[in-house]
């Protein structure tokens, strides 16, 4: 019966590498000297990385997702970490309800929420804005900071609270000096995926755009569909190594398999 | 996931000699507090989602706007399902969506096994490698495809050298390239909801198994697999829903060859214009999800392996 364990083993072996092989083959690839992209790559050079730097499209939809995913991370853990404060902490009626209602829009396909938004957007005159673009971007975050931030909370001593404030505390040192360090690996946490769920979409961010503002990801869209460039390799190549950056940090201070046990 | 519970009435130090008022103040405080902290995300929520998803519900029930006001009928659903290109279009939804979960789950069943049965210091290495590309953007990871699938590219060459293929086969902008792109983006939730199954398989069984005869293939059937089902229907659910939906990679890898229902339903919206018709569609793709997965689950869990679910 070894034969069995073995061909699991090599079976597993394989559905790992045919996870990774899309994020393996991209980098080399950006180092090519031909015209055209492949793997392997035909000789070597940087020419793809400097011609990213002369194609101002690039570096003004990078500048651009950086912003959106910053501010989306920033409202997200805000407006996500004070809910799940007050849904953990008071005796709110219908909480499961309430949790459930907080974090539906990550039952709903980006796609449909995209639609519903541009629909909703263009009346109000948001659509095609800055603006239209961070909220599309909170509503899909947010949720997940409510969940990592009540998950943090879920082992939380209120009787610290309690003890802090006897002891003449106000209620801002309490949550300052108290609640906020036990549950910071939740808020940070809740922050990195947020900033990575912004910096990578697609699809709701589609519907978002104007053709004077676009995202990174969106730029790789739809240069792969007009044209095959190494520079898209080089593009690519660099949203992965920000993206394996900030999910090391990730894994660091809350462990990636434990955020999405709790996420899905 | 159970919120903690904090029973404000506990008051151990101020509670003997507090007079009724003073409480009944304290408590219009604590609702004061936790509306103040939930309002704004309740509110954006509700302002920012749940209106938004009901304006299209609205919508796809509006025929025509006009001059003479918005007609309201079933017109665009009627449309949809009485009109080939559209019902075709379902089908090839369903039909990605079904092999999708068939590669996810072949292929993902052996990697949640052996993240069961190693240490955990390995255990976590392979959470993040499994895990990680969830985090990394799908156009990236649907490009990487390009470099490999592209005619001419590395696994054409690979299965020419093999003898596999004589003439190349059509991967990519081709149902094989949707699936190949969606089995790969949506693996690792397939993996992660059976391993999560499996971790919580009591040893002992496997063990008592053994005992009493069974070989491991024996045990692993009319154990591990049965116990493991409730991951295996999770992972189902959710990569069929999300294949359903998926617009990115079926738009990239399958282009206007393969035209999917999110790609129809986009086109719809930006190119054509047509809000009322797309949010209809919008509809039809929730609508025909959940229909097959609530089946699929009440199926599983009345079916022989039912006390598993429970």
């Amino acid at each position: 019966m070894k034969v069995l364990g073995k061909l699991r083993a090599a079976i597993a072996f394989l559905s790992l590498v045919y996870i990774l092989i899309p994020l393996l083959v991209t980098i080399p690839a950006s180092f090519t000297s031909a015209s055209y992209p492949s793997f392997p790559p035909h000789g070597f050079s940087l020419q793809w990385y400097s011609k990213l730097l002369e194609r101002p499209e690039f570096v003004e939809a990078f500048w651009n997702s950086v912003q959106f995913a910053f501010l989306a991370a920033f409202f997200s853990v805000l407006l996500g970490t004070l809910g799940a404060i007050a849904i953990a902490k008071y005796d709110i009626p219908g909480k499961s309800y309430l949790v459930s209602l907080l974090t539906s829009p990550l039952t709903v396909p980006q796609l449909v929420l995209g639609i519903a938004l541009l629909v909703y957007f263009t009346p109000l005159l948001l659509a095609g804005t800055p603006t239209g673009l961070l909220i599309a971007h909170i509503v899909i975050c947010v949720p997940y900071v409510v969940r990592f931030v009540l998950t943090g909370l879920s082992g939380f001593d209120y009787t610290l609270e309690r003890a802090a404030a006897i002891l003449g505390a106000s209620p801002l040192t309490v949550f300052r000096r108290v609640t906020l360090p036990l549950i910071r690996p939740a808020i940070l946490s809740g922050a990195l995926f947020s900033f990575l769920t912004s910096f990578d979409n697609v699809t709701v961010s589609l519907f978002m755009i104007s053709p004077g503002m676009r995202t990174l990801p969106l730029e790789i869209f739809s240069n792969m569909q007009d044209a095959y460039s190494p520079i898209v390799a080089s593009v690519s190549s660099v949203v992965i190594i920000i993206s394996v950056v900030l999910i090391l940090l990730l894994e660091k201070i809350h462990g990636i398999g434990r955020l999405l046990g709790s996420s899905h | 996931m159970e919120p903690v519970r904090y029973d404000d009435r506990q008051e151990i130090v101020s509670l003997p000699l507090q007079p009724a008022a003073a409480k009944k103040r304290r408590n219009w405080k604590k609702h004061l507090y936790a509306a103040l902290l939930l309002l704004p995300l309740l509110l954006f929520i509700i302002g920012f989602f749940v209106v938004p998803m009901l304006y299209i519900l609205y919508l796809s029930f509006i025929e025509t706007k006009g001059e003479a006001g918005a007609i309201y009928s079933i017109g665009n659903y009627v449309r949809f399902f009485t009109d080939p290109y559209y019902l075709h279009s379902l089908w090839l939804t369903i039909k990605v969506s079904l092999y999708t979960v068939i590669v996810s789950l072949l292929l993902g069943y052996p990697v949640a096994l052996t993240m069961a049965k190693c240490s955990p210091r390995v255990r976590g290495l392979l959470t993040l490698l499994v895990a990680s590309p969830l985090l990394i953007s799908i156009v990236v990871r649907n490009f990487g495809w390009y470099l490999l699938l592209l005619p001419n590219g590395t696994v054409h060459q690979l299965l020419e050298s093999l003898g596999i293929t004589q003439s190349p086969p059509k991967l990519l902008f081709s149902e094989t390239g949707v699936v190949i792109g969606l089995s790969n983006a949506y693996l690792p939730f397939m993996i992660l909801s059976i391993a999560t199954s499996l971790y919580n398989i009591d040893p002992s069984l496997e063990k008592a198994a053994a005992i009493l005869g069974a070989g491991p293939f024996r045990s692993f059937v009319s154990i591990t697999l049965p116990l493991s089902l409730p991951g295996i229907v999770s992972g189902i659910v959710l990569v069929f829903s999300m294949s359903m939906s998926a617009y990115v990679t079926p738009a990239l890898m399958g282009g206007a060859n393969v035209p999917m229902l999110p790609v129809v339903a986009y086109d719809q919206i930006i190119n054509l214009l047509r809000w009322t018709y797309g949010s209809a569609v919008s509809y039809v793709l929730l609508g025909i999800t959940l229909v097959i997965v609530t089946v699929f689950t009440r199926m599983m869990e009345r079916g022989r392996y039912r006390e598993v679910f429970r």
